[in-house]
């Protein structure tokens, strides 16, 4: 059984990968491998922010009553992340490798301290609070 | 787990960390005038008032003040709590700090009893603010273990540099009158003490514990490996503690102690899956080398440079300013190297971060925010490294044969011109767009 740090950390990791593999090609203005990781990057993107704004967020919000507290702050940082996301998709289509360049490193440093806001405080506290934690991850992985 | 303690947004205003960023440069470009009105002179010890002066204008005026700035800053990121009263703390230690240290300066210039007392009020004032509001901190239970840990006993290491340099210079007044005495006797020992430990305990173990967190961070490297992670923050203070009774033992500890750190910096900075160019890289990667670089040089066996058919004058030179090179080595080559590295990456990194926060509520102004390389592009971070690589090259030289002095300073004004104009000009972008997003706010 996998705990709710591990598993949400380790999602976090795999992004990392796919984006910097995106990064890396648009650097060697490798187009086609560009869009390739980008779209593996997009897709993990997704789900994690779903998983923890439809599941996870709301669960640690009823078990903890803290509904205007960190997640909310999360929640906001995810737009932010997906507005930027977006722009870099923009890049991409039009292969503008300075823009995407200087927006990529705008989403990492960005991604980097939410990942880490939640690696270490939010993460922690959910193991602590949610007695499901280990079941919810696994319904992660069946998905 | 006590989660009122936590904050996700306890970031001060940015205006105060930027102060002492902006400032830094300031002290170095001042510097360098001097070091070119000084003449040649300055470079005959470590003793000389010149160099005194270029050292404490280095370590207080530089080093000392973006590692206040930065602290400030990095203490809610690493561990989750901002200081209580930021704009007090910062605003009182930031003013103070700069006059106690202009007076220190002068003192070593111009050796006027009132300029040492000046100095001692107004370092002691500033640092007893700035260490009381982190302590208060620091002594809560933290989020993260090992930077914390790291933080921790740099901030001890400090206390101790502080209180001994404050004792240091007070032997230049005339307690006798008032009774108290000379507290400490004319001893290099004590001098020792207050340049290691600043050296290898404040400086440099700050940038071990905050190296510990950003590197994986920002460069999406691997973690340090857990037994460096756990044991090497307090192996450095172990070996700084029995350094103030035995200081021929511990020192080829601590220099080892280094190595360790430098190698297990490159190995980390090579298994970095961000593979995109990066001048930070090449600071950290450059200041590895220069720790490196100073081991050969402290452990080489003299034997081996002097012997009677190939010792030349160089050698000869390189010997008798060890001490020296050895210093600016460690000081100018990794402390200075990794503090400008790590400005380049945070200046643009907290100007986006606290736009970014300030549209958290109103999502449409985050269009206005530029992007990290709108703030200075990478091709400028690159000239401020050439400078800096050309620099420390310029110094070593200067070290050894003495004329070259103006050079080195033409060379050292450039170098920090340049970086004050980036930090400026991040700074003016920031207010710019600060400006744009409150307009687009009421409208």
């Amino acid at each position: 059984m996998t705990s709710i740090p591990d598993y949400m950390t380790s999602k976090h990791r795999e992004c990392d990968d796919y984006f910097t593999e995106a990064e890396s090609a648009v650097a060697k203005d490798n187009w086609s491998e560009a869009e390739t990781k980008w779209q593996l990057f997009s897709d993990e993107f997704a789900q994690h922010l779903s998983q923890e704004e439809e599941t996870l967020f709301p669960q640690f919000e009823q078990a903890t009553g803290m509904t205007a507290g960190p997640t909310q702050v999360m929640r906001m940082e995810h737009q932010q992340m997906r507005a930027l996301v977006q722009d870099m998709n923009n890049a991409l289509e039009k292969k503008l490798k300075d823009e995407y360049l200087g927006l990529s490193e705008t989403l990492m440093v960005m991604m980097q301290q939410h990942n880490m806001k939640e690696e270490m405080m939010l993460y922690p506290m959910m193991a602590q609070h949610l007695t499901n934690g280990e079941q919810l991850i696994s319904s992660f992985e069946a998905s | 787990m006590n989660m009122s303690g936590l904050s996700f947004n306890a970031l001060p205003p940015i205006d105060l960390p930027f102060r002492f960023f902006l400032t830094a440069p300031l002290f170095i470009i001042a510097c360098s005038v001097y070091v070119i009105f000084y003449g040649d002179s300055l470079w005959l010890s470590r003793w000389t008032p010149g160099m005194l002066t270029l050292t404490h204008a280095f370590t207080l005026g530089f080093i000392t003040m973006v590692m206040m700035g930065a602290s400030l800053q990095l203490l809610p990121v690493i561990g989750g709590i901002g200081l209580k009263h930021p704009r007090f703390v910062a605003s009182t230690s930031y003013l103070l700090h700069c006059i106690g240290t202009l007076c220190l300066l002068f003192a070593f210039n111009f050796t006027h009893e009132w300029w040492f007392s000046l100095a001692i009020v107004f370092l002691s004032v500033s640092f007893f603010i700035y260490i009381y509001a982190l302590i208060d901190v620091l002594i809560k239970k933290l989020s993260q273990g090992d930077s914390i840990v790291g933080f921790r006993l740099a901030m001890a290491c400090l206390i101790v540099v502080i209180v001994l340099g404050l004792v240091l210079i007070s032997r230049n007044l005339d307690l006798a009158s008032i009774g108290l005495g000379q507290v400490l006797s004319a001893d290099k020992h004590f001098t020792n003490i207050h340049a290691v430990w600043g050296i290898a305990g404040w400086g440099s173990l700050l940038i071990i514990a905050v190296s510990f967190q950003v590197i994986p961070m920002f460069h999406v490297a691997p973690n340090f490996p857990v037994l460096i992670r756990k044991s090497l923050t307090w192996f450095v203070t172990l070996l700084l503690i029995i350094y103030l009774f035995s200081p021929s033992w511990s020192i080829p500890f601590l220099f080892r102690a280094h190595a360790i750190f430098a190698m297990c910096l490159l190995w980390v900075l090579s298994q970095r899956k961000r593979r995109i160019t990066d001048t930070t890289i090449r600071y950290w990667q450059f200041a590895a080398i220069a720790l490196l670089l100073s081991n050969i040089l402290y452990f080489l066996p003299e034997a081996w440079l002097v012997n009677d058919s190939q010792s030349n004058s160089i050698v000869q030179r390189i010997l008798q300013q060890k001490e020296l090179i050895l210093a600016a080595t460690i000081v100018y080559g990794y402390l200075v190297s990794v503090i400008q590295g790590m400005l380049i990456k945070i200046l643009p990194f907290l100007s986006y971060t606290h736009l970014q926060q300030r549209c958290l509520m109103d999502f449409s102004a985050m269009q206005l925010i530029p992007n990290m390389h709108d703030f200075f592009t990478k091709k400028q971070a690159l000239i401020l490294f050439v400078l800096h690589a050309v620099t420390s090259i310029l110094l070593l030289v200067v070290i050894i044969d003495n004329q070259f002095f103006r050079l080195f300073a033409v060379s050292l004004m450039l170098e920090f011109s340049w970086l004050f104009f980036l930090l400026l000009k991040t700074a003016l972008l920031y207010s710019q767009v600060n400006r744009k997003i409150t307009l687009s706010s009421q409208s």
